[in-house]
């Protein structure tokens, strides 16, 4: 008997067809991947088999779970006991109100039909199997991002059921954060089975069994996942797996660097009265690429803040070997769409910057091409454009005003996988021409490693 | 939580001293021979001489000059010294406790009656939607467009004048409050019923709400234990907004029906021009509001542990 | 540009009925607001009298104009003043130094201690019937929400990626403000506006109705519905007129303001 099994299940907003007519069984003790990339439709497939998709939305097909066709009502008897599912974002996932330890142990004791007692030392037992038995108290609020992951999974699973569906489990988590959710996740699935909705060729890897892979709500390749991502056949599967920054190809690990630009002297650096990252020493030299990394919450933004002068330093000091004026020190933002006023159109803006600097106008034509930016996008604002095009746009801007340093604060993790690839290279590339130097923030050390000519390691 | 208790009670000294510099002023603005007019008022027109009105005079500090006036006025005020009502003659204090009873009576009857109301329609419409959502809506922006006297009125027409059901207005026996709690608990339900819709839609849709399905709890269990502190939250919090709504709609609502409370006392000593009443009754109603203010704030920080009001 | 929804139309297309009615009916009939004549009291509505007439025999068609001009005056000016003046300190708390912020959060704790209607009310007792001092009083209140919206706009954009970008490349505060703070800020205030307009009518009439407001002879609507009552039942129109106009104005303002729920 297969515990899940389905039969041309497709998915329909009103006619329109979002996810093609698939079929998929899994058995016991299996796993199975679902990679794609975000808005391919395979949040639905998931949403799909457990039964709760948006009202908006209607599936066809069949589903039967452990071996009984069943409708949408029938399988919410299921849910918890023998079906649960973790939905993306965990820190959304969990009552804001309510302690890590309280939904834990009230998924025992409801769910499970255990006695209060019970429930209460099972609910003990599993935070301390996580290593969480002294964050019990805490809610959703006053955890990381993977402890809130790694609570929800335990929450799911307090039921007893067989079959887990993990919708983006590492979403927006650090790598060895990451690392630590996926063991659970495995460890879970150890007793029955687990489907994981991934975008993360990295986490594809470390799960392995069986995989799919979909494109725009098309499955375009399935079998086992060591053969497809060693000799991927479909262009797109091969695409997808070119882009995980393992892949990339080493940077040329140049060492020709020109004159000292900035450096930083027992620097402290902190937000408010907590110092994040103590007794940082080293200079920067014109044209070079230096890459930052660190778990989130060691200060890396702050760093960049601190050396462009926009943040006080907490001790140590930032001295700066070159005279260029202010507006020559850059930064690239994380989430272009929340750097640039979506108020006026870009062209608007880009014209106040040359008029305010006196730019010469004929060099942003052939900047533009150079940055594969093409000149209609600059009659829309920023939300009219994608993240890939606007992150470039704000390199447009900033190498216009001939800057000295960038710093470049997780410019491409909020890009998918195949513009990530472009953009950060195109960063690298046209910096090192304009003799800019570039500090690379990354949550991926392999990101930092393909691109940096160094790296500095911030620990908390 | 200590310093939102410490801004509340800023505020209350805020409501003494506004009350009294904005009554202080008043009292000084008001043309003509003032004790002589006041005098008159009390006494009435036949038997006033300057004899009496030297007495007003000195009662209220008029030949005083204006800075050390202001002083003693305000002395006066810290120690609930609030003087007499310048038609009856009455200490003012007195009467003050009297129309309070009748205007908290007045506030939480029409306060229960909205809950009642509005909590069932605000939920229900969030859970089902449809035309019962679309229903209310348009029922409750309609209410919202008219203010609270005339549903008063209209309230009156049709209950006392046209059914003859129950009385105009006045008070004494447990059908006069019929009317006035039920015209401020409609102006309060039109708004907070849709506050609950709204809330309760945020909880119902959230991605929380959603995993307490999917990790196995019933409908009932959800809604219970996820469901009713999450929507409570923000609307208790905005229950601290509404509390202007309630003051003002017992100004209105007092007035319409003749009911003895604060806000009847205020309109009447305002038409009157009895300047210690205005002063007692604003510092009372104002002293009123701050109180319950704080009381939301001490329901929002028990039930929302993260500390933190929404408005 | 704003883009205005279904609801929003109509609640403008209300409002510009009734401020065609408002400046135009005057110039349909002529007379005035305030002429009595007493041998043609509670007419009902007929060919020289499109609306009838009051219990003191007074052209209904031109006292609810007017009832109206003077709503809407105030809301108007109202509406203005406290933009201003709410925008401009919101602004200037939430950038510049932490005292002018801290003062300002005083002044507005002290203010809000009161409930509007009462502060209004003292005010009104001050100079009574002044159609001066109401507005005083109510953009002393209003002005309040303009202020805390705007101040935690401002606050929140002055640590955005967009305006530390902004600073970064030069550009000046006055250049922030107009690329940033204000095209966030102006869609708020749409809505605050059309509330605050809707409040200040309210307001008035409400003054009006405890007899504490605009004096008569003059028309104002709260007044004239506490006038008709004693008629209700032989001049029904009498008091559904005046009743009908406030309601249609402030229901005009709220749907406005409104945006999809609530």
């Amino acid at each position: 008997m297969s515990l899940i099994h389905i039969e041309n299940l497709s998915i329909y907003a009103g006619m329109i067809e979002l996810l093609a007519p698939i079929s998929l069984t899994v058995e016991k003790g299996e796993r199975l991947t679902i990679l794609g990339q975000t808005g391919s439709g395979k949040s639905l497939l998931a949403q799909a088999i457990m039964g709760n998709l948006p009202r908006s939305l209607h599936s066809q097909g069949q589903v039967s779970l452990f071996g009984r066709m069943v409708d949408n009502a029938e399988r919410q008897a299921f849910w918890g006991t023998q079906i649960s599912m973790l939905p993306q974002e965990p820190w959304n996932s969990l009552d804001p109100l309510m302690g890590a330890k309280q939904q834990l142990e009230q998924t025992y004791r409801m769910v499970a039909g255990e006695s209060p007692a019970e429930a209460r030392q099972q609910a003990a037992y599993t935070l301390a199997l996580q290593g969480l038995q002294d964050s019990g108290h805490k809610r959703v609020d006053q955890l990381s991002g993977g402890m809130a992951q790694r609570v929800a999974i335990a929450c799911a699973m307090a039921g007893g059921a067989q079959v887990l569906l993990a919708d983006e489990p590492t979403k927006g988590l650090d790598v060895s954060r990451r690392d630590q959710v996926v063991q659970q996740l495995l460890s879970q699935s150890e007793q029955g089975a687990l489907i994981t909705i991934t975008h993360d060729v990295a986490v594809a890897r470390q799960i392995g069994g069986r995989m799919m892979v979909i494109k725009s709500g098309e499955l375009v390749e399935q079998g086992q996942a060591n053969d497809i991502l060693t000799a991927p056949k479909h262009p797109f599967t091969q695409a997808l797996i070119e882009a995980d920054p393992k892949n990339w190809n080493e940077a040329e690990g140049d060492t020709r660097h020109g004159e000292a630009l900035i450096s930083a002297q027992d620097l402290t650096i902190g937000r408010g009265d907590t110092a994040l990252s103590k007794h940082l020493n080293f200079t920067l030299h014109q044209g070079e690429v230096v890459g930052v990394v660190g778990d989130s919450g060691c200060g890396k933004s702050t760093l960049g803040d601190t050396l462009l002068g926009v943040h006080n330093a907490m001790g140590g000091q930032v001295k700066r070997h070159s005279k260029a004026p202010r507006h020559q020190w850059q930064k690239l933002y994380q989430d272009p769409t929340a750097a640039v006023s979506p108020a006026v159109s870009l062209r608007t803006l880009l014209n106040d910057m040359v008029a305010l600097h006196k730019i010469d106008r004929s060099r942003i034509a052939p900047l533009m091409q150079q940055l594969g930016l093409a000149e209609d996008l600059l009659e829309r604002n920023s939300e009219g454009v994608s993240g890939g095009e606007l992150q470039r746009f704000c390199m447009l801007r900033a190498l216009l005003l001939n800057p000295v340093f960038l710093f470049a604060d997780e410019p491409t993790s909020r890009l998918d996988p195949i513009t990530q690839r472009e953009v950060s290279q195109l960063l690298v590339d046209v910096a090192k021409q304009n003799g800019c130097a570039v500090m690379l923030v990354s949550h991926d050390p392999d990101l930092i490693e393909k691109r940096c000519d160094r790296v500095i390691r911030l620990s908390a | 939580m200590r310093q939102l208790l410490l801004k509340r009670l800023l505020q209350l000294i805020a409501v003494s001293w506004g009350v009294g510099t904005l009554t202080f002023i008043l009292m000084r603005s008001l043309p003509g021979d003032m004790a002589y007019r006041i005098a008159a008022s009390r006494y009435g027109m036949d038997a006033v001489d300057n004899r009496a009105a030297e007495l007003v005079r000195q009662e209220l500090g008029l030949d005083q000059g204006a800075l050390a006036a202001y002083w003693q006025w305000f002395t006066d005020l810290l120690s609930w010294n609030l003087g007499n009502s310048l038609v009856s003659g009455t200490p003012v204090s007195e009467s003050l406790w009297h129309m309070l009873g009748h205007s908290l009576l007045l506030a939480g009857a029409g306060m229960l009656i909205a809950l009642l109301i509005a909590i069932p329609l605000g939920l229900a419409s969030a859970y089902w939607g449809g035309w019962l959502d679309r229903t209310l809506l348009t029922v409750s922006t309609a209410m919202r467009a008219v203010p609270v006297f005339v549903i008063g009125l209209l309230a009156v027409i049709l209950f006392a004048l046209e059914w003859n059901l129950l009385p105009v207005a006045g008070f004494g026996t447990p059908a006069h409050l019929v009317l006035p709690a039920l015209t401020l608990a409609l102006s309060l339900a039109a708004i907070s019923n849709r506050v609950i819709h709204t809330e309760a839609q945020r909880v119902f849709g959230s991605s929380f709400y959603e995993f307490a399905r999917l990790k196995g709890l019933s409908p009932w269990q959800a809604f219970q234990h996820h469901g009713i502190r999450n929507i409570a939250v923000p609307v208790v919090a905005f229950l601290g907004i509404q509390l202007i709504t309630v003051i003002e709609g017992v100004v209105m609502i007092e007035s319409l029906f003749s009911w003895p409370g604060i806000g009847h006392g205020l309109a009447h000593a305002i038409f009157a021009r009895d300047i210690p009443v205005i002063q007692g009754a604003a510092l009372m109603m104002g002293m009123m509001f701050v109180v319950l203010n704080t009381l939301v704030d001490i329901a929002c920080h028990y039930l929302d542990p993260r500390g933190g009001r929404i408005a | 540009m704003l883009r205005l929804s279904f609801t929003q139309k109509s609640g403008l297309l209300i409002l510009a009925l009734l401020l065609a009615y408002a400046l135009g009916a005057p110039l349909l009939q002529s007379g005035d607001a305030t002429t009595q004549n007493l041998s043609q009291i509670l007419t009902a509505p007929n060919a020289d009298y499109w609306m009838g007439t009051d219990h003191f025999g007074r052209n209904m068609w031109l006292r609810l104009a007017e009832a109206l001009q003077l709503s809407l005056m105030m809301a108007a000016l109202c509406v203005l003043t406290s933009a201003l003046i709410g925008v401009t300190a919101g602004v200037l708390a939430a950038t510049r130094a932490p005292w002018f912020d801290r003062l300002m959060d005083g002044v507005v704790t002290m203010i809000l201690a009161l409930p509007g209607l009462v502060l209004v009310l003292i005010f009104a007792a001050i100079v009574p019937g002044s159609f001066w001092m109401l507005y005083v009083a109510i953009s002393l209140i209003q002005w309040i929400e303009y202020f805390r919206i705007s101040r935690a706009i401002t606050q929140r954009l002055t640590q955005s990626p967009a305006v530390q970008s902004s600073q970064l490349m030069g550009f000046g505060e006055w250049y922030i403000f107009r690329r940033h703070y204000w095209p966030a800020i102006a869609p708020q205030l749409f809505t605050i506006a059309a509330f605050g307009a809707a409040n200040a009518i309210l307001m008035m009439a409400s003054l009006g109705f405890v007899y504490v407001g605009i004096q008569p002879p003059l028309a104002e609507l709260g007044l004239m519905i506490v006038e008709h009552f004693s008629y209700y039942s032989d001049a029904p129109w009498l008091l559904a007129q005046p009743l009908i106009a406030l309601a249609l104005v402030v229901l005009a303002c709220q749907l406005m303001g409104r945006g999809k729920s609530l």
